[in-house]
C-alpha cells in the first residue's frame, strides 16, 4: 500500500488545487453577471449585425508546429544528456540522426512558407482549374465562394 | 538539493547500462524505406518550387525497389542460416518478417506507380504523398518484424499516423478531411486501447518480450488469469480495429469513400498487412497455449466480418464504399487463418494477405481513373458501358473483380482456398461453411459491377440499373441476407455522413469525363492483373513461398 501512498497525494493535491481555483476565482472575481451586450465582440461601438468571422491565419498552425517539432527534440534530447556518458559514441550518432531528421522536417515547413509573414513577396500564378465548386468552402454563415473578409490580416 | 531515491536509481541502472548489439543488416530495408521518405522531403524542400512528381514518384519507386531487393537478401539469409533475433530480442528475423517485408515493398512500388498521375491530375503539389506511403510503410515493416509488443506498437503508430494525413491529403474535398478526421479519432482510440492490453499482459507475464511470454505461460499455470486474458482482448480489439474486422469495422466505409483512391488502395493493403502480420505472429506463435481462450473469440470476429461484409455490401451504390465493405469480408478471411492457429493456418493467411493487397490496389487504381476529376464519379452508374468506352480498363477491373470473388484460374481462388482448407484442417468446418457461402454473396455484388460495365450504356438514368433486375431490393430477394434489419441502418447512416458535404457534386454524363489510362496507372493495374492471373494459374511459386514463410516460435 505504501508505494500508491504518493499517487494518492497527488491526486488529493490535484483536487484541492481545482477546487482552490474554483473558490479563488469566484472570491476574487468581479461579481458582473454577463449580458449579451457584454460578450458581444468590440468593433468600435457599432452594435455587430453579422457574426464576425471565426477564422485566424492558418500560419499560426504552422508555428505551432515549429514548436512542437522542437519541443519533441528537447524532449528526446535531455535524457539523452543525463547519460550521455555512458551512451558513448553510440548515443552520440543515433542523436545526430535524430536531430537530421527534425531538421528535415523543419525545412519541410521553412519552404512551405511557415516563416514567411508579411505580405506576399511574389504572386503565385492562381490555378485555373479551381472553380468554387471544386475549393472546398465551408464557412459557417456564409455561402461557398464568397470571400471571407477577416482572414487576410496575414 | 538532493534528488529523490527513484533519480539516484535510475543513474545507477544507467550507469551499467549495456548498449546492445545493434545489427543494422537485420532492420536495413526499414532503414532504407525512412531514409528514403527523409532525403525526398529534404530534396524537395531545398527546391525553390516543388518537385516534379515525377521525380518523386522515381526515387520512390527506387527505394521500394532497394527495399525489396534487400528484403529478398534477407529471405535469401533465413533460408540459409535460419530465424534469429536481434537487437537484444526486439527485432525478429524469420521467414514470416521477410516475406512481409517483400509484401510491403511491392504494395509501395505498385501504389506510387499508380498514384502518380492521380497527384497530377488533382494538382497535388509536392512530394507529400509519396513520403507518407514510405513512412507508412516502413511502419507495416516493423510490425512483421516486432518481436515485442513495445515494438509491435512503435510499428503500429508509425504504420497508422502516416495514414490518418493520407486520407486528409485532397485538402479541397470536405469527404477527404472528414474521413481523416473520423480515421484519426478512431485510430487513435483504438492505439489506446491497444496499449492498455499490452500494460495488462505485460502486468501478468512480467515481460513485453513476444517469445519471453510464451516461455513463461509453459513455465507457469496461471490459476488467476483473469488480467492476461483481458490483456489479450484488449490486444484483439486493437488489431481488430486496425483489420477492420466486425464489429470494429465502423470506420472503413466512411474512410475509404472519403480518402483519395490511391490513398485508398495503399491504405486498404497496408493497414491489413501491417495489422494482420503483427496479429497473427502475437496470438499464435506468443498466445499460442492459451489457445483455447482465444479462439473462440477469434471464430465469432472471423463469423461476422465474412456476412457482415459480404450482406452490407449488396445494397451499397458507392464503388468506394461497397469496395469497403469488400475489403471487410476479407479480413474475414485472413481472421479464419488465424484461427486455425497453426502452421498451415499463417501460410494461408500470409498468402491471402499478399493476393489480396494486389488485388486491391489494382482495383482502386481503375477505380481512380473512373472517378475522373475530382474523384466524384463513384457511384455503380459511372461503371455503365465502361467496356465499350475504355475496353482494357473494363477488362483488367472485371479480371480482378473476378479474382476478389473467388473465381478459379485466379490467385483469389487458390487464396480462398487455402484458408478454408486450414480451418477445416483445424476443425472449425462450421467457419468453413460460413466462409463459402459468404464467399458466393461476395460473388453477386463483384459480378453486378462486371455486368454493368458491358451494359449497353445511354440510359444515364437512376432507373436504368433496376431494368437490369440488379437493383437493391432485388439483391436482397436473390442472396438471403441474414441480417435484414441491420444493413438498411447502416446504409441511412452512411448516407447521412455525407449530408454535410456542399451540394456541389455534379454527376456529369457518363463519356464527358476523361477516362484515358495514364501509362503509370496502366503498368501498376498491369502488373496487379499479371500477378492476379499468373500466380491464379500457377499457383506453386507462390504458396511454397508463403509455406516457408514461418513464425520462428511456431505452433
Amino acid at each position: 500500500m505504501g508505494e500508491y501512498l504518493p499517487i494518492l497525494v497527488l491526486i488529493v493535491l490535484g483536487l484541492l488545487f481545482a477546487g482552490l481555483s474554483f473558490a479563488a476565482s469566484a472570491l476574487l472575481g468581479p461579481r458582473r453577471r454577463p449580458t449579451s451586450a457584454k460578450v458581444a465582440p468590440y468593433e468600435c461601438g457599432i452594435v455587430p449585425d453579422v457574426e464576425p468571422p471565426q477564422r485566424f491565419p492558418v500560419r499560426f498552425y504552422l508555428v505551432a508546429m515549429i514548436f512542437i517539432i522542437f519541443d519533441i527534440e528537447i524532449v528526446f534530447l535531455y535524457p539523452w544528456a543525463v547519460i550521455f556518458r555512458q551512451l558513448q559514441t553510440f548515443g552520440l550518432v543515433e542523436v545526430l540522426v535524430f536531430a537530421v531528421v527534425v531538421f528535415v522536417t523543419f525545412l519541410y515547413l521553412v519552404s512551405n512558407g511557415a516563416l514567411d509573414w508579411g505580405p506576399a513577396k511574389r504572386l503565385e500564378r492562381a490555378d485555373t482549374k479551381r472553380t468554387t465548386s471544386s475549393t472546398v468552402s465551408r464557412v459557417p454563415g456564409g455561402p461557398p465562394g464568397e470571400p471571407s473578409s477577416g482572414h487576410e490580416a496575414a | 538539493m538532493s534528488a529523490p531515491p527513484g533519480i539516484t536509481e535510475l543513474a545507477a541502472a544507467a550507469a551499467k547500462l549495456a548498449i546492445p548489439h545493434i545489427d543494422y543488416l537485420s532492420v536495413l530495408p526499414i532503414m532504407v524505406m525512412l531514409g528514403g521518405a527523409v532525403v525526398i522531403l529534404g530534396w524537395s524542400s531545398l527546391l525553390r518550387r516543388p518537385m516534379d512528381s515525377g521525380w518523386v514518384t522515381s526515387l520512390t519507386v527506387l527505394t521500394a525497389s532497394a527495399t525489396l531487393i534487400l528484403s529478398l537478401f534477407q529471405w535469401g539469409a533465413v533460408l540459409a542460416h535460419g530465424a534469429h533475433t536481434h537487437i537484444d530480442g526486439a527485432i525478429v528475423q524469420d521467414g514470416f518478417s521477410a516475406f512481409v517485408s517483400v509484401l510491403v515493398s511491392c504494395i509501395v512500388l505498385v501504389s506510387a506507380v499508380i498514384a502518380d498521375s492521380w497527384l497530377r491530375r488533382e494538382g497535388v503539389d509536392g512530394p507529400e504523398f509519396q513520403v507518407l506511403l514510405l513512412l507508412s510503410a516502413a511502419g507495416a515493416m516493423t510490425m512483421g518484424v516486432a518481436n515485442d509488443l513495445i515494438v509491435v506498437f512503435l510499428g503500429l503508430e508509425l504504420l497508422s499516423i502516416p495514414l490518418y494525413v493520407l486520407a486528409a491529403l485532397n485538402a479541397r474535398r470536405a469527404e477527404s478531411g472528414e474521413a481523416a478526421l473520423k480515421y484519426f479519432v478512431l485510430g487513435g482510440f483504438s492505439s489506446a486501447i491497444f496499449v492498455y492490453g499490452i500494460a495488462l499482459v505485460y502486468g501478468a507475464t512480467g515481460t513485453t518480450d513476444l517469445p519471453q511470454i510464451a516461455d513463461y505461460l509453459a513455465r507457469n499455470v496461471l490459476l488467476h488469469d483473469g488480467l492476461l486474458l483481458a490483456g489479450l482482448a484488449l490486444l484483439l480489439v486493437g488489431f481488430g480495429f486496425k483489420v477492420a474486422a466486425v464489429p470494429f469495422h465502423l470506420w472503413a466505409p466512411d474512410v475509404y469513400q472519403g480518402s483519395p483512391t490511391p490513398a485508398t488502395g495503399f491504405m486498404a493493403a497496408v493497414a491489413k498487412v501491417g495489422g494482420f502480420a503483427a496479429l497473427l505472429r502475437v496470438f499464435v506463435s506468443s498466445f499460442h497455449l492459451l489457445q483455447n481462450d482465444w479462439r473462440p473469440p477469434v471464430w465469432v470476429l472471423a463469423c461476422i466480418t465474412l456476412v457482415f461484409g459480404a450482406v452490407v455490401a449488396l445494397w451499397q451504390r458507392d464503388v468506394k464504399r461497397m469496395l469497403a465493405y469488400s475489403s471487410i469480408n476479407h479480413a474475414g478471411f485472413v481472421l479464419l487463418g488465424l484461427q486455425a492457429a497453426s502452421n498451415r493456418g499463417v501460410a494461408a493467411s500470409l498468402y491471402y494477405l499478399f493476393v489480396y493487397s494486389f488485388m486491391v490496389i489494382g482495383t482502386f487504381g481503375v477505380v481512380s481513373v473512373v472517378g475522373g476529376r475530382g474523384d466524384r464519379r463513384h457511384s455503380l452508374e459511372a461503371y455503365r458501358g465502361l467496356g465499350a468506352r475504355q475496353p482494357w480498363l473494363a477488362g483488367a477491373l472485371t479480371i480482378l473483380l473476378l479474382a476478389q470473388a473467388g473465381v478459379p484460374f485466379t490467385t483469389g481462388f487458390v487464396a480462398k482456398l487455402e484458408v478454408i482448407s486450414a480451418a477445416v484442417h483445424a476443425g472449425s468446418t462450421d467457419l468453413a461453411v460460413v466462409a463459402m457461402v459468404s464467399a458466393a454473396v461476395a460473388a453477386f455484388f463483384y459480378l453486378r459491377v462486371a455486368v454493368l460495365m458491358y451494359a449497353p450504356s445511354g440510359a444515364g438514368s437512376e432507373h436504368a440499373l433496376d431494368g437490369l433486375g440488379i437493383d437493391p431490393a432485388g439483391a436482397t430477394g436473390s442472396s438471403g441476407p441474414s441480417m435484414p434489419a441491420e444493413a438498411p441502418v447502416l446504409v441511412a447512416r452512411g448516407e447521412a455522413g455525407s449530408v454535410g458535404v456542399p451540394a456541389t457534386v455534379v454527376s456529369p454524363a457518363p463519356g464527358a469525363v476523361d477516362e484515358t489510362i495514364p501509362a503509370g496507372v496502366a503498368f501498376g493495374v498491369g502488373l496487379c492483373v499479371a500477378v492476379t492471373v499468373v500466380f491464379g494459374i500457377w499457383p506453386e511459386t507462390l504458396t511454397s513461398f508463403a509455406q516457408h514463410a514461418t513464425l520462428l516460435l511456431r505452433p
